[in-house]
This record gives C-alpha cells, structure tokens and sequence, in this order.
C-alpha cells in the first residue's frame, strides 16, 4: 500500500509569516491528515545548518517520537560557489553530501534527496556513508527531466541555466545494480507528470505582462512534444505574436515528456516520491473531491500500484510562491491546499 | 517568491553614529524557500526614491554580529542564514533619509545554486551585479515598497 506524507517545503509560507512551527505542522499532519510520513529541506528548518545544536536534534527527534511520526526524506543541496574563492570540486560536493547523510542519520532520516544535477560521482563517493549510517541517497527526477534517456538537445537551456543530463535516472539505476546496493535510488517529482502550464503560475505571468492566448499556444505546443524555446519562440511569431509576446517561450523548456507506465519499471529503486501540486480545485460534479488540473495524478499512482510500490508519496504545495506579488488577502491557504492533496491522493491510492 | 513581504514595512530608519546619522537601514527577509550559507549572499539592488545605492555602501546583519559589508561576507562559508531569520540591510547615505514616506526598489542576490551551473566559473571572478537579475534566487524582478521613514 502507498504510504502518505508531506514535505513541509508545502508550509513554507505560514512559516515565513510565523504563522505555523515545526511543531504545528507535525500535528496537522498527525492529526488532520491522519498519515505519519514527514519531509523537510534541511535549510529551511535546521537552525544553524549544517552545524545545528544538540538540543535541536535532541528536540527534533522528541517531536517525531511524540506523534509517532516517520522521517521519511530530508532534502539537501549542492550550493557549488559556497566557498566563493572556487568552484566547488566534486570531492567537496562529495563531503557536502557526506555531511548531510551524517546529519540526516542524527536526525532520524530515512533517506536524503539530492538533486537532478549533483554528478553521479559525488553521489558514488558518498555511497559507503550512507550504506554505514542506513541513509538512501535518492536522485529527484525533477520536470524537465525524464526516466527514460531522451534526445537531450530537444529541450532547451531553461531560464536558469540548469544542465540537462538526458541518462540521469540510467546513471542512478547503473551505480545501484554495479554496487548492488538498494541504498542509492530516485526520488521521482509528480511534477514530471505536468502537462500544462500550472493555474497560479499562469496568473502570475499574464499580471507581469504575458500575453494569455500567447501562454495558450505554449500550452498547445508543449502537448505537441515541444520542447525547444527557440521552436516554441519561431511558432509564435508564425502566428502573428509580438516579439515581446514571445519572451515567454522559455516556458516550454520546463515540462518532462514521461509515460506514467516508465513509473512502473523503475519501482524497486524508488526511494521516495515528491507530490508536488499547485492549486487543488473540485472536480466537477463530484463535491469534496479534488484534482491538481495541470498535472496527472491518476495514471502515475496506477502504475506505481502495479509495480508494487509501498514508499511514501510526500505533497510537495508549490502554488504558493505566485500569488505573493498581490498582499495578504489573495495569498494561498497552504494548509486547505495539502488537506485537498491528501483527499485526492487517498481516493487513487484505495481506487 | 515573497514579492511583497522581503522587507518589513514598518522597519525603514535612519541609522546614528556618534551623533550624526549616517545612513539607513531597513528589515529584509530570504527570497527562497531556504536559507542561505552567508557566503551565498551577494548584496542588494537598492533604490530610493530613484537613487540607486551600490552593493559598496550597503552592509548586511544577521546572527547577533555586528553589520558586515558584502565582501566579509564571502568570507562566511560556515555560517548560515536561517530562513526563519530578518536580516537589516544597512546602506551608507549622509544626513539619512528625509521623514515621511518612500519609494524602495530591491532585488536581492543570493548566489545559491542546484548543482553545477554554466555561470559557476565567471561568477567567482566576477559576481554578478544585483539589478540585472542574474543571481537573484527566486525573486528576479525588482520589487517596490512605499515605505514610511520611522525615526
């Protein structure tokens, strides 16, 4: 059976506002969620990372303890200018990862999340860490990138610069079966499974100046297996967009293109899944049911039964960060949104 | 992310030195979802009033120590800002602000990253300059704040 759980990454703004603690976020999710897997990024919630007090630890520990609370994944980074002097090397990325592992450990973790773009040989310097301290390295397979290889150079550079390694989740899946070791893996991202420009990110463009029917046609486009900004920019102006119209053809760059089914083959070395979401609305015609509109939940969680999955899916609320341009009164309601996410993700889990 | 809410709006004020005041400082929060290793943070784009104040006259206070400037800061690859954290923001300026009410602009820089970045190599030459939105997190616009001037 699927196992249900948050990464309070989705609460990040009732914490930023002081509105909710650590400790109120445990108890929503013990008690109104009814479910027991947590998540947490590591500079979000350790105080003083990575060096944080013993106290700390000793106070984290107490509260999972306290609820019966399972510490299922901690997300790490790899911040690469850090000593600003340097790149960092792939032997210090190695001791950041290591680090982490360590901490994850003292902290009660199951598994760390690293990256998409952490090379597979920091990862594999840190493996006899994590085999020694019981800690899964999971890889997040993060939207744009697929489980399948694909031809890399059909997706465009996005507007961060992020490298896009075609054979990642081939790399992970290789380091395991050559180590014959389950404790390296992936950590798949529902948001692989987008399809459409999210709601919230939409409004957020067309309030910073984009066109909609603009946005409309990179919708189309992107359902058309385009992935390619310069394809998606030239196709726009084809169909009589202004240039500046056309700035937002970027966009297209950050869908995946994933078969929910590939979910299916890649079961035994997943470590964890994010479930990430941005705006959860009703169904129509069925009250109290609810649905992420830009991303399908169904077909990746019927797969994941068939291939026997019993990990944790952790909502990951995402649909906060566009509507802070607007004040208070049109913020997200991060606690309704996870409470809709569970009630979706329990009816496809028991369907 | 945080568009609205990065600096607080009741914190804008003058700062005093031995008698004179000699800048002003404002209340600044993270534009991420995470904190930052200190070293990461590269300074403010700021603007009042149409005056932009260069990253050379802007210094940074967190964790109880006294204002840094930005280059001490690359210094602090072992300290963290927490995300739960206000930072002020301290910008040199003569004789201060004037009382009343005032037009900010702010984009901050916070050079943290997801892993290895076709920038890495140029931005320890040379940083990127908070304005351009190069480097600029999860905020990468300029945002505004109408801010009354509290002592």
């Amino acid at each position: 059976m699927i196992k249900r759980g948050v990464s309070l990454y989705s609460y990040q703004q009732e914490q930023f506002f002081k509105r909710m603690n650590l400790r109120d976020m445990v108890k929503e999710v013990h008690d109104n969620l009814k479910t027991d897997g947590i998540e947490i990024i590591d500079q979000a919630m350790i105080h003083q990372y990575p060096f944080p007090s013993d106290d700390f630890i000793a106070e984290f520990r107490d509260l999972m303890d306290e609820f019966n609370m399972k510490a299922v994944t901690i997300d790490v980074y790899l911040d690469t200018l850090q000593f600003r002097d340097h790149v960092m090397t792939h032997k210090e990325g190695a001791e950041r990862l290591i680090r982490d592992i360590k901490l994850a450990a003292k902290l009660g973790f199951a598994n760390v999340r690293c990256l998409c773009a952490v090379p597979i040989d920091i990862i594999e310097m840190a493996l006899p860490t994590a085999e020694e301290y019981g800690v899964k390295i999971g890889k997040e397979i993060h939207a744009p990138f697929n489980i399948k290889p694909d031809v890399g150079d059909k997706y465009s550079l996005r507007a961060s610069g992020m490298p896009r390694n075609p054979r990642m989740c081939d790399e992970v899946i290789e380091l395991a079966d050559k180590k014959n070791t389950k404790f390296v893996g992936l950590v798949p991202d529902m948001g692989i499974f987008q399809y459409r420009l999210n709601e919230p990110n939409f409004a957020y463009l067309v309030r910073h100046g984009a066109n909609p029917d603009a946005l409309r046609m990179i919708n189309r486009l992107a359902g058309a297996g385009i992935r390619h900004a310069d394809i998606a920019r030239e196709a726009l102006l084809a169909n009589g967009f202004s240039e500046a119209d056309a700035k937002i053809a970027g966009q297209i760059g950050s869908f995946s293109e994933v078969d929910p089914k590939d979910l299916k083959d890649i079961v035994p070395y997943i470590v964890s899944i994010h479930g990430k979401f941005y705006e959860m609305t009703e169904v129509p015609g069925r009250p109290g049911e609810y649905e992420d509109v830009s991303i399908d939940y169904r077909n990746p969680i019927y797969w994941l039964k068939q291939g026997g999955y019993d990990g944790y899916i952790n909502s990951e609320f995402e649909g906060q960060r566009h509507k802070q341009d607007r004040g208070m009164d049109y913020m997200a309601n991060e606690v309704e949104e996870v409470r809709r996410h569970h009630e979706m993700l329990a009816r496809y889990i028991a369907e | 992310m945080f568009d609205s809410f990065l600096i607080r709006d009741n914190s804008l004020e003058n700062v005093v030195k031995d008698g004179k005041v000699v800048g002003f400082r404002f209340g600044v929060r993270i534009a991420d979802y995470r904190g930052c290793i200190l070293s990461l943070h590269n300074g403010y784009y700021v603007e009042v009033d149409g005056v932009v104040y260069p990253r050379e006259v802007q210094k940074f206070e967190i964790n109880g120590k006294p204002p840094r400037s930005f280059e001490e800061l690359k210094t602090c690859v072992w300290e963290h800002w927490d995300y739960d954290d206000e930072g002020m923001v301290y910008v040199e300026k003569e004789g201060g602000l004037a009382p009343g009410k005032h037009h900010i602009g702010l984009q901050q820089s916070v050079l943290c990253a997801y892993g290895y970045m076709a920038t890495d190599e140029a931005w320890v030459k040379e940083p990127p300059i908070p304005g351009e939105g190069a480097g600029s997190g999860k905020t990468n616009v300029i945002c505004y704040y109408d801010l009354e001037l509290q002592k």
